[in-house]
């Protein structure tokens, strides 16, 4: 029996910036747009925040599913860099406006960019252990942005929302394949979010560690898995996405250092297996530990699949945690993905103009930050999101430290 | 400007030579040389960070990456490269 993800979906927010925009009134230097590969930039609202943002991703998941099946979610875990309390999760409140069954377990699991895909394979191999038959689990790795003009160019490439996962057995979406991985980890500062209002980051360290991470974790997979061959073992690629210009180095890397590829086959090979996974990233910004699986949902969503093809992912998180592992992907799995319309609901967001952002900014900065008692006036904002077809959870404020939210 | 004072570091700057030709092919070899940055080569951060892990990869040493942080120019990262070569 395989395990593995039977449904995703993302919630990429419901508005976004051009990064062209971004770029002339951040007065960034243009040249450096093509080394980006980025067009838009999800942006959040103040009555947006990780909760609302892994809520609002997995209630079309669960809405899908027969009540028996949603009984059968006995596991729940958010994986997020926003956490909204240092000692209760967000996977409490999603497990409360989900309305999951109470014989759950609920945590939370922290690592950067890689913190889903560590969930994911443990959740994967619980479901394989056969501990509870027909058991589904939900992971779902939501964050929001705190960059501004302090960022630099690492403002345009950061995104808001998340990527909800349901797994179980005999999935849809990815077969993963059951012992195929590679693992590498080492303590570093490459990037942290040290408050919940600001991020740092030493971008040439970071870029460093994701490169270096990459050879290390797929050397591992190498060394557990027989005759893996980079170029014929996976039919299509789908790596965390900082920026859609760093996973072009990244292929470009693996396909110089472990393949005979001559340098003139590489940007084929790119556009052919690569290029489709870059697609909403591009239009998103870094979704964090979701952003592997976007770039799944990506592919899905744009090559043609006519027989089970095996996908490589690569999953990278700063201090730093990297895993490259493997799965199968057949034409049901692209007729699943399209039932959720991502490039739709994508392109439904509202586009801002520069001055609009900022003054989103201001207020959406701070969101994670700890606060007693405190009101989100969500008026402002309604006009964002109340045309969505789907219901919309927003944060309205907290008491006694009780963050609240309502449905529209 | 620095200087390289031992004969095996031209070992380690040859291989810091060829990573920057292979990552950016348009940089003439001969301009890759011990007073120089990357930068200046015109590298951006991405071919920064492609340079040092395929220069770390052809001379088979492994480099804390904290080590990097007092690299300027060539001549620093040759240094920090030799090092840990054997």
């Amino acid at each position: 029996m395989a395990y593995g993800i039977d449904a995703l979906n993302i919630y990429a927010g419901v508005a976004h910036i051009t990064v062209a925009d971004l770029f002339a009134g951040r007065e960034l230097d243009p040249s450096r747009l093509a080394n980006l590969a980025m067009r838009e930039k999800s942006v959040g609202l103040p009555v947006e925040d990780s909760v609302t943002n892994a809520v609002n991703a997995a209630r079309p998941i669960l809405e899908a599913l027969s009540p028996a099946d949603r009984e059968s979610i006995e596991l729940l875990v958010t994986a997020t860099e926003s956490g909204v309390d240092l000692s209760k999760t967000v996977a409490s409140y999603v497990h409360r406006y989900l309305e999951l069954p109470r014989n759950c377990r609920v945590f939370e699991t922290k690592q950067a960019c890689y913190a889903a895909t560590g969930a994911v394979q443990l959740a994967t191999g619980y479901l394989a252990s056969q501990a509870s038959p027909g058991a589904k689990a939900l992971v779902i790795a939501t964050d929001v942005a705190l960059v501004d003009e302090r960022a630099q160019y690492a403002e345009p490439a950061t995104g808001h929302g998340a990527v909800a996962i349901l797994l179980g057995e005999d999935p849809d979406i990815l077969a993963v394949d059951h012992g195929a991985f590679g693992c590498y980890s080492h303590e570093v500062l490459d990037s942290a979010r040290p408050t919940p209002t600001f991020d740092i980051a030493d971008v040439d360290t970071s870029l460093f560690t994701y490169l270096d991470g990459l050879a290390a974790s797929y050397d591992d997979y190498c060394d557990r898995v027989a005759e893996v061959d980079f170029t014929t073992t996976f039919g299509h690629l789908a790596f965390h996405t900082p920026f859609a210009g760093l996973v072009r180095a990244a292929h470009r890397k693996l396909m110089r250092e472990r393949t005979r590829t001559p340098a003139d086959k590489i940007d084929a090979d790119f556009d052919d297996r690569v290029a489709p996974s870059l697609i909403y990233p591009a239009s998103t910004g870094n979704l964090c530990s979701g952003s592997v699986y976007l770039a799944l949902a990506s592919l899905l969503d744009h090559v043609d699949i006519s027989a089970p093809t095996r996908v490589g992912l690569y999953s990278y998180g700063s201090g730093c945690s990297a895993e490259f592992f493997s799965g199968l992907v057949t034409p049901r799995s692209v007729r699943r993905m399209a039932e959720f319309e991502v490039g739709r609901r994508l392109r439904e967001r509202t586009r801002l103009d520069y001055d609009e952002y900022l003054q989103l900014l201001s207020s959406a900065r701070t969101v994670l930050e700890p606060r007693a008692d405190h009101i989100v006036d969500v008026e402002p904002y309604r006009h964002l999101f109340t045309h969505r077809r789907s219901p919309f959870l927003a944060y309205t404020g907290s008491r006694h430290h009780h963050r609240q939210y309502r449905w529209y | 400007m620095s200087t390289l004072s031992e004969p095996s570091t031209e070992l380690i700057l040859a291989a810091v030579r060829e990573a920057v030709v292979t990552v950016v092919p348009e940089v003439a070899p001969e301009l890759v040389a011990p007073g120089r940055t990357l930068t200046e080569l015109g590298c951006n951060s991405i071919d920064r960070a492609e340079i040092v892990t395929i220069a770390m990869e052809r001379l088979r040493i492994t480099v804390p990456i904290g080590d990097f942080a007092e690299v300027g120019d060539i001549a620093s990262l040759v240094d920090v490269l030799h090092r840990h070569h054997p």
